[in-house]
């Protein structure tokens, strides 16, 4: 059997089967599915935002519940029962709708709280529309008289939507790559260069380097983690598939949907694109690093250490895109978008807003992966030696005596 | 057939090996023995192909590749395991790095974990078993796929003697069906007692290289074991006599300044009559390795 791929499916199964994969992989679902359990639960209770209405005019009644869009409950229909589920929590309050002799219009609300200010809006705007009704019954108005009075002044505005919701893509689109991005590359060369670590610091190297070759072992080990970054790509994908379809599909998430559909879609659509390459690419890259890296620490308990360098590198690129997250068009974004370890980072955040063409996303894609296959080549060629080299030297050292151990 | 030929290796101003030459023949155990830093570990090491070194080592007439790994068995001077995975799941692993798929591995880790004295279950994790069935493990690990070329670095390092005899079993077995064995150890006892020859470096250079008879032998019949009624003053008295130890009650061990002053002692100290003991034996492997080793000379 390949001995690569020996390499390659043990370290797969033993890291797919860890319980830090695992819950790396099922957190964002927990997240997810314990938020939406919870807003249906509570959307499914009795609300205790809802409000009472109480009145002597039960066509008023009915239609501040028909029209107001006041949330409210039909269940209290008394000032006493209204007053015991104020006092029990069950509601928010109650409304008590009167109409006087001179036919004006009243209304007292009674709760611990005021009325939130979007309520107390559309009870206004309830009891204006009623009073107004009032008022042309009682005036005895002709109807172009009525016409007249109706007239409003009209004020007219044009909201650049597109322009607002494009931002806020632009912005979500770019704030979830990044952290995508970073957490994942902050996961994986942990693994990496931790499994590498212990590996280099148990000594079993020399054992495993008597059996195969260290580019064999070292290309077996990389592939295992992509195959890992795959699975969890590939899980994300489908889970993602199967939420976007409930949400989509769902009475309860409908009137969500019908708000976000226009923010969502467009992030979804700059996700899955080129940038998910190069998302894919920067962990691969970043693997690597964090292999090399784990292969300087000579003892076991510096393993933790050993992805520090390739962790930093990472937080730099991070902190400089979400820096510059606002000027794509600066000269240091279009040059980092090309340079290996950065562009991961800069050249999504260009083809976000649109100041980089496919053909550049392509030419910055094809640097970034001639540098993976030329990190692994190196560093499979010079890979036996930095892991047969357990004097204690420190970092530099070791790389040194590493590079030079032939 | 191993053949170690005049190889070399350089660490900076370090000359590690310098024109090591031996060979190692199918079924045959060779010692190869010396000081901390004689250069044993970078000489298995170069075996191994871990370090690129001058000279040619071949394995039955062939340079040693990859190809030829699946062949060898090797135990490292530190002992080193996956603390993480089970007994079974180490074996397994490693024998599959070997080309011995699982399905034949898997019905051998029962037996060979017996045959060791291994304490524990194939399923219980290797940081949960003590420092000494570890050890066992991992010389599980480099035995089970039945190696034609076995490596073993120290490999008694850290057993105690019920265990050594085990190990010592094993590389009897291994010899028995034909493999090329070669050790280091400290431990001359062990040498003496499985190895069919031995090599010592000093220096990264063969000082002594042929069997363990003829390496003793070379240093002439100097030992001369005596019970006898005689005071230690009147066996130092004797001709060719260097140095009388006494070992006990009437019974010494006479270093001789040269191996042919054994018949006149003999005749002098029995004077035709019968004695205990009169044993007259080459320098033992300890007392070489404690004065070759060490660039001295046997007395």
């Amino acid at each position: 059997m390949n001995k690569t791929w020996i390499v390659t499916s043990e370290t797969y199964i033993r890291q797919t089967k860890s319980w830090s994969f695992l819950m790396l992989v099922l957190m964002p679902f927990i997240v997810f599915g314990f938020s939406f359990g919870m807003g249906y639960l509570s959307a499914s209770q009795e609300s205790s935002n809802d409000i009472a209405v109480v009145s002597a005019s039960a066509p008023l009644r009915q239609a501040f519940i028909k029209d107001s869009g006041v949330s409210t409950t039909k269940k209290y229909a008394t000032k006493a029962a209204a007053q015991k589920a104020t006092d029990h929590g069950d509601i928010t309050g109650y409304l008590v709708l009167n109409t006087t002799k001179q036919q004006q219009v009243q209304a007292t609300f009674k709760g611990p709280d005021s009325l939130s200010s979007a309520n107390r809006a559309k009870v206004q705007q309830f009891l204006q529309t009623v009073q107004t009704q009032l008022n042309i019954k009682r005036a005895k108005i002709t109807t172009t008289q009525q016409q007249q009075l109706a007239l409003q002044p009209k004020l007219t505005q044009t909201v650049q939507k597109k322009t607002s919701t494009d931002k806020s893509v632009k912005f979500i689109s770019f704030y979830i790559i990044a952290f995508f991005v970073y957490l994942i590359l902050s996961t994986y060369t942990g693994i990496m260069a931790q499994e590498i670590a212990a590996e280099k610091g148990t000594k079993i190297m020399e054992v495993i380097l008597s059996s195969t070759t260290a580019r064999k072992y070292f290309n077996g080990k990389i592939y295992g983690v992509l195959l890992m970054i795959l699975t969890q790509a590939l899980i994300y994908f489908l889970g993602g598939v199967a939420g976007l379809a409930f949400v989509k599909n769902s009475s309860a998430m409908h009137a969500f949907w019908q708000q976000w559909s226009s923010l969502i879609e467009p992030v979804l659509h700059n996700i899955m694109s080129i940038n998910l390459l190069f998302a894919l690419a920067a962990v691969l890259l970043y693997t690597i690093f964090a292999a090399f890296c784990g292969a300087l620490v000579t003892r076991v308990e510096d393993a933790s250490k050993a992805s520090q360098p390739v962790i930093y590198l990472n937080l730099l690129a991070l902190t400089l895109g979400l820096i510059l997250r606002t000027s794509p068009t600066n000269i240091g974004v279009t040059i980092l978008s090309y340079v290996p370890f950065f562009s991961s980072y800069f050249m999504p955040l260009r083809l976000i807003n649109h100041v980089a063409s496919f053909p550049e996303a392509v030419t910055s894609l094809v640097i970034l992966i001639i540098t993976i296959i030329a990190s692994m080549l190196y560093i499979g060629k010079i890979y036996g030696g930095l892991m047969l080299q357990t004097d204690e030297l420190g970092f530099w050292g070791n790389l040194k005596r590493g590079l030079h151990l032939k | 057939m191993l053949s170690v030929a005049h190889i070399s290796k350089t660490f900076g101003s370090v000359k590690a090996l310098d024109d090591v030459s031996f060979d190692v023949h199918d079924g045959e155990i060779m010692g190869l023995i010396g000081q901390n830093g004689a250069g044993k570990s970078t000489t298995f090491h170069s075996i191994l192909n871990f370090l690129q070194f001058d000279g040619q080592i071949t394995f039955n007439g062939q340079p040693l590749s990859a190809d030829d790994y699946n062949l060898i068995g090797y135990l490292p001077e530190e002992r080193s395991l996956m603390p993480k995975l089970t007994i079974a799941q180490q074996i397994t692993y490693l024998a599959r790095l070997k080309n011995q798929p699982a399905s034949v591995t898997k019905p051998k880790i029962a037996p060979w974990m017996a045959k060791f004295a291994v304490k524990g279950q194939p399923n219980d994790k290797i940081n949960k078993l003590s420092k000494g069935n570890q050890q066992k493990v991992q010389l599980i690990c480099t035995l089970i796929h039945d190696p034609q070329l076995i490596i073993l670095d120290e490999p008694f390092s850290g057993l105690d003697p019920v265990n050594a005899d085990l190990l010592k079993q094993a590389i009897l077995d291994a010899k028995q069906r034909g493999a090329t064995i070669i050790f280091s150890s400290h431990d001359m006892s062990n040498v003496e007692e499985i190895c069919d020859s031995l090599v010592m470096l000093r220096d990264g250079q063969v000082v002594l290289n042929g069997t363990v008879d003829d390496v003793r032998e070379q240093f002439g019949r100097t030992r001369l074991f005596l019970t006898t009624d005689w005071s230690l003053d009147e066996l130092a008295a004797l001709t060719g006599v260097q140095k009388v130890n006494p070992l006990g009650a009437h019974r010494y061990q006479l270093l001789l300044n040269d191996a042919d002053a054994g018949p006149a002692i003999f005749a002098a100290v029995t004077q035709g009559e019968y004695i205990q003991e009169f044993s007259q034996q080459p320098p033992t492997l300890d007392e070489i390795f404690r004065t070759e080793a060490g660039g001295e000379h046997v007395e």
